[in-house]
């Protein structure tokens, strides 16, 4: 029994130590950076308690972004999760290439980030992309459209572009609880006489609702953390439309130069985070305990 | 299972409205880059181009150092995705079959790193690797992707593990295996497609990764794809072409080990990631 | 600046907490030597490898990252190293978008250039962390001998010393094509009147009549600036350093630039350099207000130099003579080592010389204007094929040049919190408040003012 724990520890303490050295030791620094008056990297600062919090909680540029956030992520779980389980239905049939489509559905996903914002970033533009003329040749709008020009269809835009990234990654995952679902369940029902619709509601759904919701926490931790491609696309714009936390806490950082108030904004933006991951984990393993 | 007329037009419905969504943009982006500039940037564009250049690819090559990017970014991701397996197999192990006090704790705190703003601990990891000497150099991005997968790969692989009948396992203890070699020679045998996955997860992960590798690279000899390709774009211009045939550059290499492993990836990841 | 990596703009930030850095000093070779035994080759740094070599090596970090700029610079560079053996220069190109977080870092960090390029609103922060000395001297010993431009040496004059040697000098200009003006029957437009008809006139067939920018960011802060410089609100501070932002001039131009701005497409509030740029030579706007357009125009439109017009921006009813803003780029010092410094001036003074210094500002034909006097006369300029090609082009550039201002380096009026209104791009914010969130001009404008108050004292 002693040598199994020792074991255990064996193996579990390189992974901990290295997450704690890479990442625990710098959220310490953040932290102890947030209580200081700390400007430019590098330069000294004096210690100023939670002044840098209260100022924070105090802007609502700080409560503006929380909320943007939110939306962010919410409207990202919609679209990737409807987009996700739609792609995955599709891939769980059979048909001629379906093997092809599974593997290849992933490629948004393996493509580089910066590419992928140069590639939408070209089909959006009003001179030279391909999205406005076809929408005028067909007839669909009249004159080119600015995707990025509103807050409004900026927030849109870069929820489906990001979606557009991640969805195929989270359907296969989605394909994977699809096909766990016993082949004879569909049979029975069809036999009942039930139809699509009838079979996915009672049959599929309920199977896959855990599966979902494992996902929509994963999606909803890695669409928060998402910067690249809303900073490289609008940094944020127009009118401050796509400020995110991520990019309030870089904005604050790097073109504000208030390095400690933008280390406060991230340790309450971790607060929020670990919260919610916090929850949410403890609600999947009440589930999972069933 | 056979399917009504009607559900097989929606399932061809379906399946053009997802290969439209996936597959144009690149189709676009690579026949983009072997057009003209002005066929480019024209106001009624082609879907099927009228002229043929490699202009842009002989000034990509000819003028950056692209090839040197694509080295480093494979040296950068194949690292990461070693060392990420190395660290993630027996702690996934340990999670999952050991019993150790601390555990529930340490699973979790491992999760909650999974759940960590990442922008948060740029300028602190900076100021360390300046500390230790990495700064502007490749194992330091090797580590900071490392970090960044690591905890997904921990979870993954815990299902993967999860997944194995408990009766092969429970015979191999029986005949008195040491738990280091039920790991090497049972375990890790069973759940090899779960591994593929994980490793791909890994590289794909730092093959990917901007921000840190732009702020912690300085010389241009060391960057990575990603950082190399943002710089071919120029300040008061934007060369649409130079820039397509850039972006087709940076796919092409994945797609290429996309095709050799792509399937084992997938069948990986629908075999056992999610219990 | 990058154009699609949109936080080129630049962050400065003005505090008395903000003290000395440990900056880039190498130590003694024994020293380093030792430390690389006992730590092994992680520590050795490549610059202090080559203090072991008795050549001075000197990393040259600037932003003009597309390729073919970065092919010239290393010609020049090249030159540079061939006539000084014991100098060895070498570049790492950087973009404007990290530039601001990677530098102040890496100069913490001991692994800053020796020489980093700037402009007028990157020096001051460099300067608070103590990573610069005063080049006066230097820049005087230069001037005697090449004439620079004063208002290029004016923007990094301040606190009692000159932080940059200037390098060389853009300007706004409007940009058209000839035959399109012809076949619209418009004449060159001189007053805003005459601008806005002309645009007007223009915007038909699926064309706009002018790409103008409305993003916030620092492209915007020029197109703006260059209405305000010809509709009389030059100025931005009072003599006494109090903002006079909030004024009537302020307010007509900026109503003027929203009207002008609804003739531009839609997505205009997200576009920087490049996306007017693109219009323009696609054709899909008749007029842009930008640097230069002679690459672009060259390489990806119909390349017609006698068909490419350049004019002076035209000023409001009431004003005189046609201003423009400016922008002075230069390059800074940041050796601290003597034997550096001195390699540092011979490189700058290798630039500035007239046979090297057009080669230099050629990287991008039509983008870099000459700051010396014997610059704009240079042989090595005038030359170089695109220069030829588009001669008259260049030469009504180089004329607008002449009248340009620089927002919060004007009239001798250079208080710090320029750095930090320009850092958060404030004068963008305020025509996005106008065009984005329906704001009237008096409002934003006032808004702006109260922005910059804020700012100012933090």
């Amino acid at each position: 029994m002693l040598q199994s724990r020792a074991i255990a520890f064996a193996f579990v303490a390189p992974a901990l130590l290295f997450l704690a050295a890479i990442l625990g030791w710098p959220l310490v620094q953040a932290v102890l950076l947030s209580l200081q008056d700390v400007r430019v990297i590098g330069s000294p600062g004096a210690f100023v308690g939670l002044s840098n919090y209260e100022r924070v909680l105090g802007a609502p540029a700080f409560w503006r972004a929380v909320g943007l956030s939110a939306v962010w992520v919410l409207a990202n779980a919609v679209l990737q999760t409807a987009l996700a389980l739609a792609a995955a239905l599709v891939l769980n049939e059979k048909f001629p290439g379906v093997r092809i489509a599974r593997t290849w559905i992933i490629i948004t996903w393996i493509v580089p980030t910066v590419v992928v914002v140069v590639i939408w970033r070209w089909l959006f533009s009003t001179s030279g992309g391909m999205i406005n003329p076809l929408l005028l040749q067909a007839g669909l709008i009249e004159r080119p459209v600015g995707f990025f020009a509103t807050p409004w269809t900026a927030m849109a835009t870069l929820v489906f572009i990001n979606s557009w990234r991640w969805f195929p990654f989270i359907a296969l995952m989605v394909l994977a609880g699809l096909t766990r679902v016993p082949e004879e369940l569909y049979e029975a029902a069809r036999i009942d006489g039930a139809n699509a619709w009838e079979r996915f509601k009672s049959i599929t759904w309920p199977l896959l609702a855990p599966t979902l919701s494992v996902l929509a926490v994963i999606g909803t931790l890695l669409s928060f953390n998402v910067f690249d491609i809303i900073w490289l696309l609008t940094a944020g714009g127009p009118a401050g439309g796509s400020r995110t936390l991520p990019v309030l806490i870089y904005e604050t950082a790097f073109k504000g130069y208030r390095l400690s108030e933008a280390a406060a904004i991230s340790v309450i933006a971790t607060v929020l985070l670990m919260a919610f991951a916090i929850l949410a984990t403890r609600t999947l393993e009440k589930g999972e305990e069933r | 299972m056979s399917r009504g007329l009607g559900w097989n037009v929606v399932l061809a419905a379906c399946l053009l409205f997802f290969a439209a969504l996936i597959g144009l943009p690149f189709w676009w982006v690579l026949t983009g880059s072997i057009k003209i500039p002005q066929e480019i940037i024209a106001r009624m564009p082609t879907m099927i181009p009228h002229s043929f250049t490699l202009q842009h690819y002989q000034k990509l090559f000819s003028a950056s150092d692209y090839p040197v990017y694509l080295i480093n970014s494979l040296i950068v991701a194949t690292a990461s995705t070693v060392l990420t397996l190395l660290l993630a197999l027996p702690a996934a192990y340990a999670f999952f079959r050991l019993r150790f006090p601390g555990r529930a704790i340490a699973y979790r705190t491992i999760l909650l790193a999974y759940a960590f703003p990442s922008i948060v601990v740029l300028i602190p990891l900076f100021g360390l690797f300046a500390k230790v000497g990495l700064v502007d150099r490749l194992p330091a991005l090797i580590l900071v992707n490392t970090a960044f997968a690591l905890p997904f790969a921990i979870w993954m692989l815990r299902s993967f593990l999860a997944g194995i009948p408990k009766e092969i396992e429970e015979a191999a203890v029986m005949d008195g295996a040491p738990t280091l070699t039920l790991l090497r020679h049972i375990m890790i045998p069973l759940i090899a497609p779960g591994i593929a996955s994980v490793g791909i997860y890994a590289f794909i992960t730092a093959w990917t990764e901007y921000v840190f590798a732009s702020v912690l690279i300085l010389s241009d000899a060391k960057r990575t794809l990603p950082v190399g390709f943002s710089g071919i774009i120029g300040q008061y211009q934007i060369d649409w072409g130079l820039l397509l045939a850039g972006a087709s550059v940076a796919i092409i290499p994945v797609v290429t080990l996309f095709a050799f492993v792509g399937r084992g990836f997938v069948s990986g990841l629908t075999e056992g990631a999610v219990k | 600046m990058q154009s699609w990596l949109r936080d080129s703009d630049p962050g400065i930030r003005i505090s008395d907490n903000v003290i000395g850095v440990p900056t880039g000093k190498r130590e003694p070779t024994m020293r380093t030597l030792l430390k690389a035994a006992l730590a092994g080759a992680t520590l050795m740094t490549p610059a202090s490898a080559a203090l072991a070599q008795d050549k001075v090596e000197l990393t040259l970090w600037h932003m003009e990252q597309p390729p073919h700029r970065v092919q010239r610079v290393q010609e020049v560079i090249d030159a540079f190293n061939a006539a000084n053996p014991d100098i060895v220069v070498k570049q790492e190109p950087q973009n404007w978008g990290e530039v601001y977080a990677k530098a102040p870092a890496a100069i913490a960090a001991g692994q800053g250039p020796d020489l980093l390029f700037a402009i007028p609103d990157f020096t001051p922060i460099l300067k608070d962390i103590g990573a610069l000395n005063s080049v006066e001297d230097f820049v005087k010993e230069l001037d005697a001998k090449h004439d620079f431009v004063d208002s290029a040496v004016e923007a990094y004059s301040y606190d009692g010393g000159v932080w940059a040697v200037p390098l060389y000098n853009m300007a706004m200009n409007l940009w058209y094509r000839k035959s399109v003006f012809q076949e619209a029957g418009i004449e060159v437009p001189e007053t805003w009147e005459e601008w806005k008809a002309a645009a007007e006139a223009l915007s038909k067939d699926g064309v706009y009549g002018i790409g103008l920018p409305a993003n916030k960011q620092l492209y915007t802060d020029q197109t703006v600036y260059s209405f305000m410089v010809n509709g009389g609100a030059t100025e931005i501070y009072n003599e006494d350093g109090s903002l006079r932002f909030d004024n009537p001039e302020t307010v007509a131009s900026y109503r003027f630039y929203a009207d002008m701005h609804k003739m531009s497409p839609a997505d205009s509030t997200s576009w920087t350099w490049g996306e007017a740029e693109a219009c323009f030579s696609s054709r899909s706007c008749a007029m842009v207000l930008q640097f230069t357009v002679i690459a672009t125009y060259d390489t990806q439109a119909e390349g017609d130099a006698a068909d490419l017009g350049v004019a002076a921006i035209p000023h409001a009813e009431g004003q005189e003579g046609h201003n423009t803003i400016s922008y002075a780029n230069a390059v800074m010092i940041l050796a601290k080592d003597e034997a550096k410094r001195e390699a540092a001036e011979k490189f700058i003074s290798f630039l500035l010389e007239p046979e090297n210094y057009g080669r230099f500002l050629n990287m991008e034909p039509g983008l870099f204007m000459p700051v010396t006097a014997d610059g704009a006369k240079a042989e090595s300029f005038w030359s170089d094929p695109m220069v030829q090609k588009y001669k008259s082009q260049i030469e009504t550039v180089i004329q607008n040049a002449a009248n340009g201002r620089l927002f919060g380096f004007t009239s001798g009026r250079t208080f710090p919190s320029i750095a930090a209104i320009s850092a958060q791009n404030i004068i963008a914010e305020t025509l996005q408040n106008m065009v984005v969130n329906g704001q009237s001009a008096e409002e934003a404008v006032a808004a702006g003012q109260a922005r910059m108050e804020e700012v100012s004292k933090q």
